[in-house]
């Protein structure tokens, strides 16, 4: 038998099937998204634990499927590296982070860049302020699916000014506000808009920052936070992102 | 149905119907009513019969010490193996968004409620230590802060009678992080 080439992946969500197998969603590196049935994934061998324990998300994994079909069939899967460590909030922003990719991505659709980010992501998300991983996959997650979000020009193509204020739709791009008493507005005030559109204001400073990957201050984060809520919300449809319910006061 | 795959249950089925069609009529009426009248327990979310469950209304139960898990099996479960003679509270389940499962769905307003009560000192979580289960356990212990409740939840590691070289490596982390002095 030729051996088999195991692929790097992450479990994104798993459930019950059966009595006693897993129906999970793989973020694999190769292939992108895909299902995957895990076979009696939570029986476990005699002396040994059941696979299930493994196929957690937040697990680094080495993987082997076989099936052309929508759901394919796990025939093996070892730990490629320890579970990342998230713990209180840190896995909330985790679970946000798999419910983007379970929305906007699409099955089979091979994403290789977009799996290193993610990794990348989950393991700043362990260490580094939160807000900020949040931010910067959010950005890298539009530009990989072609909506990049262009923060360093306005809607017009002039470079961003830190000292003025931004009015953000998805539908129009990044719009100065003339009006100077904008200046004195403390954010995040949203632009009034129509209702369709989401709308956010930010201002120049924290555009140049959020594009700089700067650490960013509270100030700052709920208007970043705020812009990029309005950029996701064409491609994330009316039906709200459940993971957001989990912060009680500091969504993400 | 769960433990019960098709082969079984078409057997089940001849069964009752070529040989006791009187056991398929009694266990008929036994569904019937256990559908009709099983609802939920108004303190502690578990399936029973009346407004209170029985060990709600249990007046010789610890009114100090609440335990909370994700099913009324667990109770089941617990009560059969361990020396633990307080309350419980049922979740119904683990927070998790992806699933649409989130605060509301496992009550856990009704469970913040419980925490303010001022009879109760300790709370005991015994949720699985899926990265659900941990968020959910999070949750809690975030809706705990406020009161002056003590928290602490079951231990999860090597398995009584397990070898070290067979536990995977989560539990074998989770065991590590959870040592105890001897
Ligand atoms: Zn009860």
């Amino acid at each position: 038998m030729r051996a088999q080439a195991l692929k790097r992946g992450f479990v994104l969500h798993r459930r019950d099937y059966r009595n006693s197998s897993l129906l999970l969603e793989v973020f694999s590196a190769e292939h992108g998204r895909l299902a995957c049935l895990a076979k009696g994934a939570k029986a476990a061998p005699k002396g040994r634990g059941a696979l299930a324990s493994l196929l957690q998300p937040f697990q680094p994994l080495w993987l082997h499927w076989v099936g052309r079909g929508e759901v394919k069939t796990l025939t093996r899967a070892e730990a490629a590296a320890p579970a990342i460590a998230l713990s209180g909030e840190r896995l909330y922003c985790g679970f946000y982070l798999n419910e983007l990719l379970m929305r906007l991505l699409a099955r089979d659709d091979p994403q290789e860049p977009l799996f290193v980010f993610y990794q990348q992501a989950l393991a700043d998300l362990a260490t580094e302020p939160m807000d900020a991983v949040l931010r910067r996959f959010e950005l890298r997650l539009l530009e990989e699916l072609g909506y990049a979000l262009d923060l360093r020009r306005d809607r017009h193509g002039a470079p961003i000014d830190p000292s003025r204020y931004y009015g953000y739709r998805p539908d129009v791009g990044l719009e100065p506000l003339l009006d100077p008493r904008w200046e004195s507005v403390p954010e995040p005030v949203p632009v009034v808009a129509s209702s369709l559109a989401p709308a956010a204001l930010v201002s120049g400073a924290t555009l140049q920052r959020l594009a700089a990957g700067s650490a960013l201050s509270p100030r700052e984060s709920r208007a970043a936070r705020g812009l990029m809520r309005a950029a996701l919300a064409p491609h994330l449809g009316p039906k709200p992102l459940r993971s957001r319910e989990l912060f009680r006061r500091r969504p993400g | 149905m769960p433990g019960i795959g098709p082969k079984s249950a078409q057997r089940m089925a001849f069964h009752l119907l070529e040989r006791d069609r009187d056991a398929g009529r009694q266990l008929a009426r036994v569904m019937d009513a256990a559908m009709e009248r099983i609802g939920r327990c108004e303190r502690c979310r578990t399936l029973t019969e009346h407004t209170r469950c029985q060990i709600c209304a249990n007046a010789r139960r610890n009114v100090s010490l609440l335990c909370i898990v994700e099913q009324p099996s667990d109770i089941v479960a617990i009560e059969q193996a361990a020396d633990y003679d307080g309350l419980y509270f049922v979740l119904g389940g683990r927070l998790s968004p992806l699933d649409g499962i989130g605060p509301e769905e496992l009550g856990l307003d009704r469970l913040e409620a419980r925490f303010n009560e001022p009879e109760l000192d300790e709370a005991i979580l015994a949720i699985s230590p899926t990265v659900e289960g941990l968020a959910t356990a999070h949750y809690i212990s975030e809706l705990a802060r406020c009161s002056s409740l003590r928290l602490s939840r079951i231990a999860h590691g090597v398995p009584l009678g397990g070898e070290l070289e067979f536990v995977d490596g989560g539990t074998l982390a989770h065991a590590f992080a959870g040592r105890q002095g001897l």
